[in-house]
Protein backbone atom coordinates (compact mmCIF):
# COMPACT_ATOMS: atom_id res chain seq x y z
CA UNK A 1 0.00 0.00 0.00
CA UNK A 2 2.84 2.20 0.48
CA UNK A 3 3.28 2.70 -3.00
CA UNK A 4 -0.71 3.37 -3.64
CA UNK A 5 0.03 5.86 -0.76
CA UNK A 6 3.01 7.93 -2.71
CA UNK A 7 1.38 7.76 -5.58
CA UNK A 8 -1.78 9.08 -4.27
CA UNK A 9 0.19 12.11 -2.61
CA UNK A 10 1.72 12.74 -6.25
CA UNK A 11 -1.73 12.70 -7.55
CA UNK A 12 -3.16 15.20 -4.74
CA UNK A 13 -0.52 17.72 -5.82
CA UNK A 14 -0.76 17.00 -9.42
CA UNK A 15 -4.76 17.95 -8.81
CA UNK A 16 -3.85 21.06 -6.75
CA UNK A 17 -2.07 22.19 -9.61
CA UNK A 18 -5.16 22.40 -11.53
CA UNK A 19 -4.44 18.54 -13.53
CA UNK A 20 -7.36 16.89 -15.10
CA UNK A 21 -5.45 13.86 -15.45
CA UNK A 22 -4.86 13.65 -12.29
CA UNK A 23 -8.32 14.22 -10.95
CA UNK A 24 -9.72 11.34 -13.73
CA UNK A 25 -7.08 9.08 -12.09
CA UNK A 26 -7.99 9.38 -8.80
CA UNK A 27 -11.59 9.03 -10.02
CA UNK A 28 -10.67 6.14 -11.80
CA UNK A 29 -9.52 4.72 -8.48
CA UNK A 30 -11.35 5.53 -5.81
CA UNK A 31 -15.15 6.14 -7.69
CA UNK A 32 -16.14 2.58 -7.48
CA UNK A 33 -14.84 2.10 -3.68
CA UNK A 34 -17.13 5.43 -3.15
CA UNK A 35 -20.11 4.61 -5.34
CA UNK A 36 -20.70 1.21 -3.51
CA UNK A 37 -20.47 2.82 -0.24
CA UNK A 38 -22.63 5.38 -0.92
CA UNK A 39 -24.62 3.11 -2.72
CA UNK A 40 -24.96 0.61 0.54
CA UNK A 41 -25.63 3.68 2.94
CA UNK A 42 -28.36 5.53 0.67
CA UNK A 43 -30.19 2.79 -1.10
CA UNK A 44 -30.99 5.29 -4.07
CA UNK A 45 -28.54 5.40 -7.25
CA UNK A 46 -29.20 9.09 -7.28
CA UNK A 47 -28.03 9.87 -3.83
CA UNK A 48 -25.06 8.15 -4.26
CA UNK A 49 -24.30 9.73 -7.58
CA UNK A 50 -25.03 13.17 -4.93
CA UNK A 51 -22.86 11.97 -2.26
CA UNK A 52 -19.79 10.58 -5.06
CA UNK A 53 -20.22 13.94 -7.66
CA UNK A 54 -20.56 15.98 -4.06
CA UNK A 55 -17.17 14.89 -2.78
CA UNK A 56 -15.14 14.93 -5.99
CA UNK A 57 -16.41 18.67 -6.86
CA UNK A 58 -15.28 19.57 -3.00
CA UNK A 59 -11.53 17.53 -4.07
CA UNK A 60 -11.71 19.70 -6.95
CA UNK A 61 -12.67 23.23 -5.46
CA UNK A 62 -10.70 22.95 -1.81
CA UNK A 63 -7.57 20.25 -2.77
CA UNK A 64 -6.17 21.65 0.31
CA UNK A 65 -8.82 20.41 2.75
CA UNK A 66 -6.72 17.52 2.38
CA UNK A 67 -3.37 17.46 4.55
CA UNK A 68 -0.64 15.10 4.00
CA UNK A 69 0.80 15.65 7.75
CA UNK A 70 -2.40 14.11 8.88
CA UNK A 71 -2.85 10.62 7.23
CA UNK A 72 -3.15 9.32 3.45
CA UNK A 73 -4.87 10.75 0.47
CA UNK A 74 -7.71 7.73 0.97
CA UNK A 75 -8.03 8.24 4.61
CA UNK A 76 -9.34 11.60 4.05
CA UNK A 77 -11.11 11.10 0.97
CA UNK A 78 -13.08 7.73 1.91
CA UNK A 79 -13.83 9.55 4.97
CA UNK A 80 -15.37 12.07 3.44
CA UNK A 81 -17.19 10.45 1.47
CA UNK A 82 -18.82 8.16 3.91
CA UNK A 83 -19.33 11.56 6.11
CA UNK A 84 -20.94 12.89 3.02
CA UNK A 85 -23.24 9.61 2.95
CA UNK A 86 -24.27 9.48 6.20
CA UNK A 87 -25.26 13.28 6.27
CA UNK A 88 -27.48 12.06 3.32
CA UNK A 89 -29.08 9.39 5.14
CA UNK A 90 -30.07 11.13 8.24
CA UNK A 91 -31.89 13.83 6.10
CA UNK A 92 -33.59 11.36 4.09
CA UNK A 93 -34.72 9.72 7.42
CA UNK A 94 -36.15 12.21 8.56
CA UNK A 95 -38.13 13.09 5.25
CA UNK A 96 -39.24 9.12 4.92
CA UNK A 97 -38.55 6.23 6.82
CA UNK A 98 -35.61 3.98 6.29
CA UNK A 99 -38.23 1.10 5.60
CA UNK A 100 -40.65 3.02 3.29
CA UNK A 101 -36.98 3.26 1.06
CA UNK A 102 -35.74 0.16 1.15
CA UNK A 103 -38.84 -1.57 0.13
CA UNK A 104 -38.19 0.96 -3.22
CA UNK A 105 -34.51 -0.30 -3.40
CA UNK A 106 -33.64 0.17 -6.99
CA UNK A 107 -31.95 -2.54 -8.68
CA UNK A 108 -28.38 -1.02 -9.69
CA UNK A 109 -26.83 -4.01 -10.48
CA UNK A 110 -26.55 -7.88 -11.20
CA UNK A 111 -25.89 -10.58 -8.47
CA UNK A 112 -22.00 -10.01 -8.88
CA UNK A 113 -22.45 -6.16 -8.04
CA UNK A 114 -18.46 -5.72 -7.96
CA UNK A 115 -18.57 -6.82 -11.93
CA UNK A 116 -17.48 -4.66 -14.24
CA UNK A 117 -15.20 -3.03 -11.64
CA UNK A 118 -11.27 -3.48 -11.66
CA UNK A 119 -9.39 -2.40 -9.07
CA UNK A 120 -5.65 -1.86 -8.56
CA UNK A 121 -3.88 -4.96 -7.40
CA UNK A 122 -2.87 -2.87 -4.13
CA UNK A 123 -6.64 -1.82 -4.08
CA UNK A 124 -7.35 -5.41 -4.12
CA UNK A 125 -5.36 -6.50 -1.76
CA UNK A 126 -6.55 -4.30 1.00
CA UNK A 127 -10.25 -4.96 0.30
CA UNK A 128 -9.33 -8.57 1.22
CA UNK A 129 -7.58 -7.64 3.94
CA UNK A 130 -10.42 -5.31 5.14
CA UNK A 131 -12.97 -7.83 4.59
CA UNK A 132 -11.28 -10.79 6.28
CA UNK A 133 -10.32 -8.80 9.13
CA UNK A 134 -14.24 -8.01 9.99
CA UNK A 135 -14.83 -11.88 9.58
CA UNK A 136 -12.57 -11.90 12.55
CA UNK A 137 -14.77 -10.04 14.63
CA UNK A 138 -17.18 -11.34 17.57
CA UNK A 139 -20.97 -11.08 16.18
CA UNK A 140 -21.94 -9.15 18.48
CA UNK A 141 -19.26 -6.08 17.99
CA UNK A 142 -19.34 -6.45 14.13
CA UNK A 143 -23.15 -5.72 14.66
CA UNK A 144 -22.74 -2.60 15.97
CA UNK A 145 -20.40 -1.61 13.62
CA UNK A 146 -21.65 -2.46 10.66
CA UNK A 147 -24.76 -0.48 11.98
CA UNK A 148 -23.19 2.54 12.68
CA UNK A 149 -20.82 2.49 9.43
CA UNK A 150 -23.13 0.94 6.88
CA UNK A 151 -26.69 2.11 8.26
CA UNK A 152 -25.58 5.69 9.63
CA UNK A 153 -26.92 5.03 13.23
CA UNK A 154 -26.17 6.36 15.82
CA UNK A 155 -24.87 4.82 18.66
CA UNK A 156 -28.23 5.61 20.83
CA UNK A 157 -30.27 4.24 18.22
CA UNK A 158 -28.57 0.89 18.11
CA UNK A 159 -29.14 1.01 21.78
CA UNK A 160 -32.82 1.16 20.98
CA UNK A 161 -32.68 -0.68 18.26
CA UNK A 162 -31.17 -3.60 19.92
CA UNK A 163 -32.79 -3.05 23.42
CA UNK A 164 -29.06 -2.97 24.62
CA UNK A 165 -27.79 -0.61 27.42
CA UNK A 166 -25.56 2.31 25.56
CA UNK A 167 -23.36 1.78 27.09
CA UNK A 168 -22.61 -2.06 25.62
CA UNK A 169 -22.62 -0.37 22.09
CA UNK A 170 -20.03 1.57 23.06
CA UNK A 171 -17.72 -1.03 24.38
CA UNK A 172 -18.16 -3.25 21.63
CA UNK A 173 -17.53 -0.33 19.07
CA UNK A 174 -14.25 0.08 20.67
CA UNK A 175 -13.50 -3.50 21.15
CA UNK A 176 -14.48 -3.88 17.38
CA UNK A 177 -12.26 -1.02 16.27
CA UNK A 178 -9.67 -1.72 18.07
CA UNK A 179 -9.28 -5.40 16.72
CA UNK A 180 -9.06 -3.87 13.51
CA UNK A 181 -6.72 -1.40 14.48
CA UNK A 182 -4.71 -4.21 14.95
CA UNK A 183 -5.28 -6.31 11.91
CA UNK A 184 -4.90 -3.83 9.60
CA UNK A 185 -2.02 -1.83 11.49
CA UNK A 186 -0.46 -5.18 12.11
CA UNK A 187 -0.29 -3.60 15.97
CA UNK A 188 0.60 -5.98 18.66
CA UNK B 1 -13.98 2.14 31.75
CA UNK B 2 -11.74 2.98 34.72
CA UNK B 3 -8.83 4.80 32.87
CA UNK B 4 -9.59 8.28 31.09
CA UNK B 5 -8.18 6.99 28.22
CA UNK B 6 -10.23 4.01 27.27
CA UNK B 7 -13.20 6.52 27.92
CA UNK B 8 -12.09 9.14 25.71
CA UNK B 9 -10.97 6.25 23.05
CA UNK B 10 -14.22 5.38 23.46
CA UNK B 11 -15.96 8.10 22.22
CA UNK B 12 -13.17 8.45 19.10
CA UNK B 13 -14.52 5.40 18.00
CA UNK B 14 -17.64 6.97 18.24
CA UNK B 15 -16.91 10.09 16.79
CA UNK B 16 -15.07 8.79 13.81
CA UNK B 17 -18.42 6.63 12.74
CA UNK B 18 -20.15 9.35 13.37
CA UNK B 19 -22.00 7.29 15.91
CA UNK B 20 -22.56 9.77 18.57
CA UNK B 21 -25.35 12.32 19.67
CA UNK B 22 -26.53 14.28 22.43
CA UNK B 23 -24.16 14.84 25.34
CA UNK B 24 -21.60 12.13 23.97
CA UNK B 25 -20.99 14.60 21.15
CA UNK B 26 -20.54 17.51 22.91
CA UNK B 27 -18.32 15.57 25.27
CA UNK B 28 -16.23 14.58 21.96
CA UNK B 29 -15.98 17.74 20.46
CA UNK B 30 -14.75 19.25 23.84
CA UNK B 31 -11.67 16.61 24.04
CA UNK B 32 -11.13 17.35 20.10
CA UNK B 33 -10.67 20.73 20.76
CA UNK B 34 -9.65 20.39 24.46
CA UNK B 35 -7.48 16.93 24.76
CA UNK B 36 -6.90 15.69 21.70
CA UNK B 37 -5.15 18.15 20.28
CA UNK B 38 -2.08 18.06 22.79
CA UNK B 39 -2.10 14.35 23.88
CA UNK B 40 -0.05 11.92 21.45
CA UNK B 41 -1.72 8.90 22.38
CA UNK B 42 -5.46 10.41 21.50
CA UNK B 43 -3.84 11.60 18.23
CA UNK B 44 -2.49 8.60 17.67
CA UNK B 45 -5.98 6.63 18.28
CA UNK B 46 -7.59 9.27 16.60
CA UNK B 47 -5.33 8.77 13.51
CA UNK B 48 -5.98 4.97 13.32
CA UNK B 49 -9.55 5.08 14.26
CA UNK B 50 -9.77 7.32 10.96
CA UNK B 51 -7.95 5.42 8.62
CA UNK B 52 -10.33 2.58 9.62
CA UNK B 53 -13.12 3.75 8.71
CA UNK B 54 -11.47 4.97 5.82
CA UNK B 55 -10.59 1.63 4.67
CA UNK B 56 -13.85 0.12 5.86
CA UNK B 57 -15.10 1.78 2.89
CA UNK B 58 -13.55 -1.69 0.99
CA UNK B 59 -15.99 -3.46 2.92
CA UNK B 60 -19.12 -2.31 0.99
CA UNK B 61 -19.40 -3.80 -2.40
CA UNK B 62 -17.56 -1.84 -5.89
CA UNK B 63 -19.70 -0.66 -7.92
CA UNK B 64 -19.16 1.22 -11.60
CA UNK B 65 -20.53 4.87 -11.53
CA UNK B 66 -22.97 5.64 -14.16
CA UNK B 67 -21.10 6.71 -17.03
CA UNK B 68 -22.77 10.19 -16.75
CA UNK B 69 -21.47 11.18 -13.39
CA UNK B 70 -17.38 11.60 -14.82
CA UNK B 71 -19.27 13.56 -17.62
CA UNK B 72 -21.14 15.49 -15.27
CA UNK B 73 -18.24 16.35 -13.02
CA UNK B 74 -16.27 17.15 -16.08
CA UNK B 75 -18.44 20.07 -17.46
CA UNK B 76 -18.48 21.57 -13.81
CA UNK B 77 -14.80 21.03 -13.46
CA UNK B 78 -13.61 25.22 -14.31
CA UNK B 79 -10.08 26.15 -13.74
CA UNK B 80 -9.38 27.30 -10.26
CA UNK B 81 -8.89 30.77 -9.27
CA UNK B 82 -8.57 33.30 -6.67
CA UNK B 83 -11.75 34.63 -5.74
CA UNK B 84 -12.02 37.70 -3.54
CA UNK B 85 -13.71 37.44 -0.43
CA UNK B 86 -17.08 39.38 0.23
CA UNK B 87 -16.04 43.44 0.06
CA UNK B 88 -18.17 44.12 3.18
CA UNK B 89 -16.36 42.22 5.32
CA UNK B 90 -13.19 43.01 3.93
CA UNK B 91 -13.75 46.28 4.78
CA UNK B 92 -15.10 45.76 8.25
CA UNK B 93 -12.03 43.99 9.05
CA UNK B 94 -10.01 45.91 8.02
CA UNK B 95 -11.55 49.11 10.63
CA UNK B 96 -11.84 46.65 13.63
CA UNK B 97 -9.57 44.22 15.35
CA UNK B 98 -11.59 43.06 18.03
CA UNK B 99 -13.12 39.23 17.30
CA UNK B 100 -14.53 37.06 20.15
CA UNK B 101 -13.53 33.66 19.60
CA UNK B 102 -15.41 30.42 20.39
CA UNK B 103 -12.48 27.70 20.51
CA UNK B 104 -13.43 24.81 19.54
CA UNK B 105 -16.75 24.34 21.12
CA UNK B 106 -16.02 26.22 24.49
CA UNK B 107 -17.99 28.99 25.25
CA UNK B 108 -16.49 32.82 25.01
CA UNK B 109 -17.20 34.82 27.94
CA UNK B 110 -16.96 38.21 26.13
CA UNK B 111 -16.02 40.00 23.05
CA UNK B 112 -12.66 41.29 25.42
CA UNK B 113 -11.87 38.21 26.15
CA UNK B 114 -8.29 36.84 24.92
CA UNK B 115 -5.54 38.53 24.17
CA UNK B 116 -5.09 41.31 20.91
CA UNK B 117 -3.24 38.67 19.02
CA UNK B 118 -5.79 36.09 19.56
CA UNK B 119 -7.81 37.99 18.39
CA UNK B 120 -6.18 39.27 15.29
CA UNK B 121 -5.58 35.44 14.79
CA UNK B 122 -8.99 34.83 14.67
CA UNK B 123 -9.29 37.83 12.27
CA UNK B 124 -6.94 36.85 10.13
CA UNK B 125 -7.71 32.92 10.17
CA UNK B 126 -11.61 34.06 8.95
CA UNK B 127 -10.43 36.57 6.39
CA UNK B 128 -8.33 33.52 4.77
CA UNK B 129 -11.16 31.30 5.16
CA UNK B 130 -13.43 34.16 3.26
CA UNK B 131 -11.06 34.41 0.66
CA UNK B 132 -10.73 30.67 -0.64
CA UNK B 133 -11.95 30.52 -4.06
CA UNK B 134 -15.08 28.30 -2.92
CA UNK B 135 -15.95 29.72 0.40
CA UNK B 136 -19.85 29.62 0.94
CA UNK B 137 -20.83 33.58 2.74
CA UNK B 138 -24.94 32.96 3.08
CA UNK B 139 -26.93 35.59 5.58
CA UNK B 140 -28.77 33.96 8.64
CA UNK B 141 -32.30 33.97 8.22
CA UNK B 142 -34.46 35.29 10.77
CA UNK B 143 -35.86 38.66 11.82
CA UNK B 144 -34.46 41.59 10.81
CA UNK B 145 -33.95 42.84 7.06
CA UNK B 146 -31.36 42.32 6.44
CA UNK B 147 -29.87 39.32 8.86
CA UNK B 148 -26.76 41.19 10.48
CA UNK B 149 -24.79 38.40 10.62
CA UNK B 150 -23.15 36.25 7.76
CA UNK B 151 -22.34 32.68 7.85
CA UNK B 152 -18.53 32.00 6.34
CA UNK B 153 -17.58 28.42 6.00
CA UNK B 154 -16.38 26.04 2.97
CA UNK B 155 -16.10 22.63 1.68
CA UNK B 156 -14.62 20.25 3.70
CA UNK B 157 -13.35 22.18 6.71
CA UNK B 158 -14.89 21.62 9.72
CA UNK B 159 -13.75 25.85 10.35
CA UNK B 160 -17.17 28.42 10.16
CA UNK B 161 -17.62 31.88 10.93
CA UNK B 162 -20.47 34.19 12.66
CA UNK B 163 -19.56 37.21 11.53
CA UNK B 164 -21.48 40.53 11.96
CA UNK B 165 -21.64 44.40 12.30
CA UNK B 166 -25.03 46.50 13.36
CA UNK B 167 -25.95 43.53 15.35
CA UNK B 168 -28.28 44.52 17.91
CA UNK B 169 -27.64 44.11 21.66
CA UNK B 170 -29.20 41.68 23.18
CA UNK B 171 -32.30 43.00 25.79
CA UNK B 172 -30.53 43.81 29.26
CA UNK B 173 -30.09 40.55 31.63
CA UNK B 174 -29.95 38.98 28.52
CA UNK B 175 -27.38 37.26 26.02
CA UNK B 176 -27.12 35.69 22.42
CA UNK B 177 -26.73 31.81 22.67
CA UNK B 178 -25.14 29.79 19.89
CA UNK B 179 -26.81 26.25 19.31
CA UNK B 180 -26.03 23.55 16.90
CA UNK B 181 -28.78 21.14 16.10
CA UNK B 182 -28.59 17.77 14.68
CA UNK B 183 -32.37 16.10 14.25
CA UNK B 184 -34.47 17.22 17.40
CA UNK B 185 -31.47 17.73 19.41
CA UNK B 186 -29.73 21.39 20.52
CA UNK B 187 -26.68 21.54 21.83
CA UNK B 188 -25.88 24.79 23.34
CA UNK B 189 -22.13 25.87 22.08
CA UNK B 190 -21.82 29.30 23.71
CA UNK B 191 -22.88 33.09 24.41
CA UNK B 192 -22.14 36.14 23.21
CA UNK B 193 -22.60 39.62 23.09
CA UNK B 194 -21.61 41.84 19.95
CA UNK B 195 -19.17 44.84 20.98
CA UNK B 196 -20.69 47.81 19.54
CA UNK B 197 -22.33 45.90 17.08
CA UNK B 198 -19.53 43.89 16.40
CA UNK B 199 -19.35 39.98 16.20
CA UNK B 200 -16.91 37.65 15.04
CA UNK B 201 -17.78 34.15 16.20
CA UNK B 202 -15.74 30.83 15.46
CA UNK B 203 -17.14 27.57 15.54
CA UNK B 204 -15.28 24.30 14.88
CA UNK B 205 -17.23 21.44 14.61
CA UNK B 206 -18.02 18.70 11.74
CA UNK B 207 -20.78 20.05 9.73
CA UNK B 208 -22.21 16.82 8.74
CA UNK B 209 -23.55 15.85 12.24
CA UNK B 210 -25.62 19.02 12.78
CA UNK B 211 -28.23 20.54 10.48
CA UNK B 212 -28.46 24.07 11.72
CA UNK B 213 -26.70 26.71 13.77
CA UNK B 214 -29.09 28.76 15.85
CA UNK B 215 -29.07 31.89 17.78
CA UNK B 216 -31.27 32.45 20.36
CA UNK B 217 -32.12 35.14 23.06
CA UNK B 218 -31.54 34.04 26.57
CA UNK B 219 -31.13 34.84 30.00
CA UNK B 220 -27.62 35.89 31.12
CA UNK B 221 -26.13 33.16 33.36
CA UNK B 222 -29.66 30.79 32.56
CA UNK B 223 -29.04 26.66 32.34
CA UNK B 224 -29.48 25.82 28.80
CA UNK B 225 -32.38 23.99 28.15
CA UNK B 226 -34.18 23.89 24.66
CA UNK B 227 -33.75 26.74 22.23
CA UNK B 228 -36.23 28.73 22.42
CA UNK B 229 -36.53 32.63 21.07
CA UNK B 230 -34.68 32.09 18.25
CA UNK B 231 -33.44 35.09 16.27
CA UNK B 232 -31.33 33.95 13.64
CA UNK B 233 -30.63 30.65 11.89
CA UNK B 234 -28.55 28.90 8.93
CA UNK B 235 -27.62 25.24 7.37
CA UNK B 236 -24.16 24.24 8.60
Amino acid sequence: MADLDVEDLELHRRLSDGERDAFDELYRRYAPTAYGLAYRLTGQQILAQDVVHDAFMALWRAPEAYDPARGGFRTFFLSLVHHRAVDTVRREERMRKRTERAANLEPVVGEDVAEGVVDLAAIGERRREVREALTTLPAEQRQVLEMAYFDGKTQAAIADELGIPLGTVKTRTLAAMRKLRRALYRED
Amino acid sequence: MTEPHDEIEELLAGYVLRGLSGPDAARADALLSDHVPTCAACRDSLTRFQGITAELAFAADPLPPPDLLLTRLHRELRPRSRRQGPARIFAVAAGFIVVAGLTGLTVSQGMRAGGLQERANHLSSMLDLASRPDAEVTSLAGTGSPAPLTEISAPGTEVFYLFGRDVPPPPAGQVYRVWLVAGDASTPVGEFRPDDGLVAIRLAFDPTRYDEILITVEPEASEPGDPADVVWRAAS
